[in-house]
């Protein structure tokens, strides 16, 4: 009886666990500037920003966001990342990429670049400046081989925080219609009772979240 | 018996503990052509040996062994980007050669430097590389008409699951295809070309 009760104690204490996983608290603020005009046929796509010394947008940020906004309500054509730059190889390289909406123009003047525009049909340009990193951990974990086995021992926690900002071009008009921002906070644990259990936030994948569909309303919506 | 069983055994185990620290790393990828005007000329290129098999070998004690082969890589960018950039371009094996009449201006690219940092060194969590090319040009008859450096930079956040050869793998795709985007963008510019390419024109 002993024995059940711990079991159930345990089996509790992880369901407990479990339960309290990936809390994430997600900020999203948007700013439009003018209504966007997407017509039938029009894409948009969506590049990471990586011109910082100290990190990267995430390439896989970018997919998620992509995946999330050519699916279900109110899809969008969404050319995917790598496509478009490897298209217009090497305009949208790291340290060649347009900084500013006018630097456009400089592109545009030579025609085969222009062409490669107007193939993919693009109308925004969204640019995803911003990286997920381990703000805080702590605890400790030892594991170590004995007789019975490898255990595992201890407690590991650590926080998390994405900082995305969403630039919105539009291509045909030549100007930024706004910026929409995701922030993202969440902390995980890990304990160790003989096999560790990682109960993990998912604080990038819900940046991506909060991020794609407060781009959806931004592209499905008019002036906001 | 038993004590020369051990020392065997304990050169096994060192033999395999100092095999497993080296790692080698070929580098694999794929280059878009890059989306530029032609050059109306022809272009030697001389690839010599040194640039055809050019391996990083990791001599500094403090740091992993590391054997990083580009010679490939860089050539299958350079076979990429330089035939968009111009109308026509043959390979060359000496500037010399009386065959070479038809060729207007001869490039010889050369790798000075490559140096890379992993995530442990950076505290930043990412891969990073630097390539250094020194570029010459000659004219067609062989004087040289333009030397500078290219560097090219290269930078790939560490993935989850994701092992440290693929990493660095592709933060070295990542910095030669910022090599091709530099000689693509800035070759016309180089001063000296720029004033061969005004004299050269009418062509």
């Amino acid at each position: 009886m002993m024995i059940k009760l711990s079991f159930k104690c345990v089996l509790s204490l992880i369901y407990i666990l479990v339960v309290l996983a990936g809390c994430t608290t997600v900020t999203i603020e948007e700013i439009q500037h003018s209504a966007t005009e997407l017509v039938e046929g029009e894409s948009i796509v969506i590049i990471g920003r990586r011109t910082s010394s100290d990190y990267e947008t995430e390439p896989e940020l970018i997919s998620c966001i992509g995946k999330i906004l050519a699916k279900g309500k109110n899809q969008l054509n969404v050319i995917p990342e790598q496509t478009f730059v490897d298209n217009l190889y090497p305009w949208f390289e790291p340290r060649t990429a347009p900084l500013r909406v006018r630097d456009l123009q400089r592109l545009l003047t030579y025609d085969a670049v222009s062409q490669k525009f107007s193939d993919f049909n693009v109308h925004y340009i969204v640019w995803v400046d911003g990286n997920t990193e381990t703000t805080r951990s702590s605890g400790s974990i030892t594991c170590s081989l004995g007789g019975g086995g490898l255990g595992c021992f201890g407690f590991g926690t650590w926080d998390k925080k994405a900082e995305y900002e969403a630039s919105i071009w539009d291509y045909k008009n030549k100007k930024l219609i706004g910026k929409i921002s995701s922030e993202a906070d969440g902390t995980s644990y890990m304990p160790a009772v003989v096999i560790p259990i990682p109960i993990i936030a998912q604080v990038q994948a819900d940046a991506c979240k909060g991020m794609a569909v407060q781009l959806k309303h931004f592209f499905n919506n008019t002036q906001g | 018996m038993i004590i020369n069983s051990l020392k065997l055994l304990i050169f096994i185990v060192t033999l395999v503990i100092f095999t497993g620290c080296k790692s080698t790393l070929t580098v694999k990828g794929q280059f878009p052509t890059p989306v530029v005007n032609k050059l109306p000329y022809t272009l030697g290129v001389i690839y010599d040996s040194d640039f055809r098999d050019y391996q990083y070998t990791e001599k500094d004690t403090k740091r992993d062994e590391w054997e990083i082969e580009v010679g490939e890589a860089q050539l299958k960018l350079f076979n990429t980007v330089l035939p968009a950039m111009f109308t026509d371009v043959v390979s060359v094996t000496d500037i010399k050669n009386k065959q070479n009449y038809s060729i207007d201006i001869f490039f010889k690219p050369h790798v000075d430097e490559l140096q890379y940092n992993v995530p442990a060194e950076t505290k930043l969590n990412m891969f990073e590389v630097w390539i250094k090319y020194n570029m010459k040009v000659y004219d067609n008859a062989g004087l040289l008409l333009a030397d500078w450096i290219l560097t090219a930079y290269g930078k790939t956040p560490t993935s989850f699951m994701q092992s440290q050869e693929s990493a660095l793998n592709e933060a070295m795709v990542i910095a030669l295809r910022d090599a091709g985007a530099g000689l693509t963008l800035k070759f016309s510019h180089i001063p000296e070309i720029h004033n061969w390419l005004k004299k050269h024109a009418n062509k």
